[in-house]
């Protein structure tokens, strides 16, 4: 039992640790920069349809959709959690900013390849709905 | 209660945000065109499906053609399970009335939540035609209120089920039933 609750202990202490280590690392602009994509369109309904069609491919099923707000919010379950925001804002120079920010299980993802990985994906759609292919 | 520190604390699968080889595949499972339709047709005719089997409507965004819907079920036996949402879509009357015997329950699970996303989106360069696609995926609950299991739906069986309802149901809003 005393070997249990020890083992326990470790656990907790080692999230608590892994945790600090992450949101150490990484500043607001750097996370921001991490999470956000900018595409040369100003087509937010085909935007918001590639990011719907990015989260289905990765197994999300969509809670949240907002067309006015351009706002999508979705979960992924495979034995674990995934919940992802993607917003779409217009900036500057006729472009439109995707920004998506996710955590798994309890806590928020912040490594770069994570939001890598779903750009990438992001990417392939985007191109399909930029030049009109089906 | 080892289980869900473990779970906090498990580390994310490197592929998680990562298409995965049979991300084509699943896309064709769980996606159907139909024709000579309206987006308000398909949508109306969507929903209808889901209050034939008992699900709630929890989110519609007609300008990006997404509905979500979630329901409570039971969750029996694991092979009943994993073929089980099969039998729950295509039938889920009948599941509720066998459904219902609780002692035919495995002891350690008790309900399931489903959740499912259809996307409707006009089918490029074809008149009046619409793609369908659906995503489902549940939590299995054990009793003690932990979570048994959470799951994608990957079953082909599941999805055809479901979209032999939504035929059904778009020849019976056509013919106004």
């Amino acid at each position: 039992m005393r070997i249990l609750v020890a083992s326990v202990a470790l656990m907790v202490a080692g999230c608590a640790a892994q945790t600090a280590a992450i949101t150490a690392g990484s500043s607001q602009v750097e996370l921001r920069q991490m999470q956000t994509r900018e595409y040369e369109t100003l087509d937010k309904r085909g935007t918001l349809r590639s990011v719907v069609a990015t989260l289905q491919d990765l197994g999300f099923v969509i809670d949240k959709a907002d067309y006015e707000l351009a706002t999508i919010s979705a979960t992924k379950l495979q034995n674990y959690e995934i919940r992802m925001t993607v917003t779409v804002r217009q900036r500057e120079g006729d472009r439109l900013a995707v920004r998506a920010n996710a955590r798994f299980n309890e806590k928020p993802i912040e490594d770069p390849q994570s939001y890598q990985d779903f750009f990438t994906a992001l990417d392939k759609a985007m191109f399909l709905t930029l030049h009109k292919v089906d | 209660m080892l289980a869900v520190l473990l779970g906090s604390c498990a580390t994310m699968p490197d592929d998680a945000f990562r298409l995965s080889e049979s991300a084509l595949e699943m896309r064709e499972i769980q996606t159907r065109s139909y024709s000579d339709v309206s987006d308000v047709e398909i949508l109306s005719a969507s929903s209808a499906v889901l209050q034939d089997l008992g699900y709630a409507i929890d989110e519609v965004e007609k300008e990006l053609g997404v509905l979500s819907a979630s329901k409570r079920a039971d969750a029996k036996d694991a092979a009943e399970i994993a073929g089980s949402i099969a039998l729950d879509v295509a039938d889920c009357l009948l599941t509720l009335f066998i459904g219902c015997e609780r002692d035919s329950f495995d002891a350690t699970k008790d309900v399931q939540d489903i959740k499912m996303t259809l996307v409707v989106l006009p089918v490029l360069g074809k008149e009046r035609t619409y793609s369908v696609r659906l995503t489902m995926q549940r939590v299995v609950w054990a009793r003690d209120g932990t979570i048994y299991d959470q799951e994608t739906v990957n079953d082909a069986a599941v999805y055809q089920a479901f979209f032999d309802k939504l035929s059904k149901s778009v020849f019976l809003e056509k013919e106004g039933v």
